[in-house]
């Protein structure tokens, strides 16, 4: 579904990704490690193109989407769940949620995108209209991951939702994502700190390190090679 | 016979304080989109006053139809200003939009100037007044008042009822946040600058219906800085507070001239400037988010 070939980027004169390729396969939890620092998030944001690529491919459902402005590709059904959450503090949680249906082949689905996020976020249903901005984090991040779902996507790419939570939240966190790649239908890719629920959850791992992909392959086998684990994961 | 003048002039404040809220809603408007600010403000309020000048002198037309007019061509030079010189600095340090908001100021003026010429010129729109018993209003700062209220009430509800207008919110509460629902957030700080720039040119339409005199190149640099003290007033980045914050410097700025008048030896007017940025400095210091600010 998501094909990255040797892509590069970075902010100012600094380069962060030195021509990581990656490939994302429909209907799989695809899962990203590796230390702080790493170049995940920039990877993640110049698939998106809120960072701009200066080398290198991204190529969606077999189009060269490289070029292609944030805006459009959230069209094409790539959501991006930004870390930091990123939620607009002063509207309500529905009408964060409206805005995940921004775009008008979103805002035609909205009513049962809206039952979707409900049933996955029963909370969210109780707290519609208070502020988003008087949420507590576990809360807030359900928005972000709700307005992600909004927006209609096919493919997902989640930046540290776990981040910043109580331990028996972040398992629920690993429960939706599970839930949304069976019972949605989503595609995922994540990036997570948390290496150990991480390979848990999904169908094949990388592991980036410098700005490079160092390893990959099944959680199985990362998990037997003590290498990988040592030299990148600290587990 | 003092209370009665001070009621008179604090109706005509606040008939000018509409204006002047409607003056700033440009100036909050594109410092909350973009941060950046216009501190060439008051030379598109100056641009806006000529096109009426020269609507109505050399083409006869009336005030009000200047307004769409100067609103049209307030837009085109938001854009034509956006994608030549903000739209590659708005990443940079604050200074250089500072710089280049100055820069394209002197640029209207010397170019207003140019054509026009420096000399202070003024309009005769006699279309009647109204007496209210305690002071006499002319109908043109009626209109300009009504005008004021009906632009910045279409505003509260294009922000609010449109597509537009809410992608617009959400860059203002989260640029990241809007970029991941699917809105041209590039786009929008192209518009933002547009509106904010036809809003504040299509202002210097509506003072010039209060005071139809004095229009000259640097006539801006006094209404730069008046709608700086009201949008502090407003809350800086809310276009509403802005027009609240302008009613509210209105009322304090005749209400004051009515009150410094009685004193005698000194020019009233030359003190109301004076007292407004007392005025400011005390709000700054007392509360630094603006009067009318949600925080």
């Amino acid at each position: 579904m998501l094909q990255v070939k040797d892509l590069e980027s970075g902010y100012g004169s600094m380069q962060v990704l030195w021509k990581p390729s990656l490939e994302v396969k429909r209907g799989t939890i695809t899962s990203l490690l590796g230390p702080n620092g790493a170049g995940k998030s920039t990877l993640l944001a110049t698939i998106f193109g809120s960072v701009e690529p200066w080398g290198g491919k991204v190529i969606y459902e077999d189009r060269d989407v490289t070029q292609i402005p944030t805006h459009k590709k959230v069209d094409m059904g790539i959501a991006l769940v930004p870390e930091g959450k990123h939620l607009f503090p002063n509207m309500s949680v529905y009408e964060n949620l409206s805005m995940g249906a921004y775009l008008k082949k979103a805002l035609v689905h909205k009513e049962e995108s809206l039952e979707l996020v409900y049933s996955l976020f029963p909370r969210l249903r109780e707290r519609r209209n208070q502020m988003a901005g008087s949420l507590s984090g576990g809360e807030q991040q359900m928005v972000t991951i709700a307005r992600g779902l909004m927006t209609k996507p096919k493919l997902m790419m989640l930046d540290e939702p776990s981040q910043g939570l109580a331990p028996k939240l972040v398992g629920e966190v690993f429960e939706t994502i599970l839930k949304m790649k069976e019972e949605v239908g989503l595609t995922i890719l994540l990036i997570e700190q948390n290496a150990d629920a991480s390979l848990e959850a999904a169908d094949y791992v990388y592991v980036m390190h410098e700005g490079l992909i160092k390893a990959q392959g099944t959680p199985a086998e990362i998990k037997q090679s003590a290498d990988i684990r040592e030299a990148y994961l600290g587990i | 016979m003092f209370s009665e003048q001070l009621i008179g002039n604090l109706i005509q404040g606040l008939v000018l304080g509409t204006i002047y809220g409607m003056a700033t809603m440009g100036l909050s408007l594109i410092f909350g989109v973009l941060k950046v600010v216009n501190v060439g403000h008051g030379a598109f309020i100056m641009v806006g006053a000529f096109v009426t000048l020269f609507l109505f002198n050399a083409l006869g037309l009336n005030p009000i139809l200047a307004i769409p007019v100067a609103f049209i061509i307030g837009m085109a030079l938001g854009y034509l200003f956006y994608y030549t010189t903000i739209k590659r600095l708005i990443k940079a340090p604050e200074l250089a939009t500072l710089l280049a908001t100055f820069a394209i100021g002197v640029l209207l003026e010397e170019v207003i100037k140019l054509i026009f010429g420096s000399e202070f010129r003024g309009y005769n729109w006699a279309v009647g007044k109204v007496s209210l018993g305690i002071t006499v209003l002319p109908l043109s700062k009626l209109y300009a008042c009504a005008g004021s209220i009906i632009i910045a009430v279409l505003l509260y509800l294009w922000f609010n009822k449109t597509r537009a207008g809410s992608a617009m919110r959400s860059v203002v509460e989260d640029s990241e946040g809007a970029r991941v629902c699917g809105v041209n957030v590039s786009g929008t700080y192209a518009l933002s600058f547009a509106l904010g720039i036809g809003l504040t040119m299509a202002s210097g339409v509506l003072l010039t219906m209060f005071i139809p005199v004095g229009i000259n190149p640097y006539m801006g640099g006094g209404y730069t800085l008046k709608a700086f003290v009201i949008a502090v007033l407003g809350g800086l980045a809310s276009p509403y507070g802005a027009f609240f914050g302008g009613l509210v410097f209105g009322l304090l700025e005749n209400g004051s001239y009515t009150i410094f008048a009685l004193i005698p030896g000194v020019e009233p007017f030359a003190l109301t400037r004076f007292f407004s940025f007392v005025m400011l400095l005390i709000i700054l210091l007392i509360r630094p988010t603006g009067l009318l600010s949600r925080k």
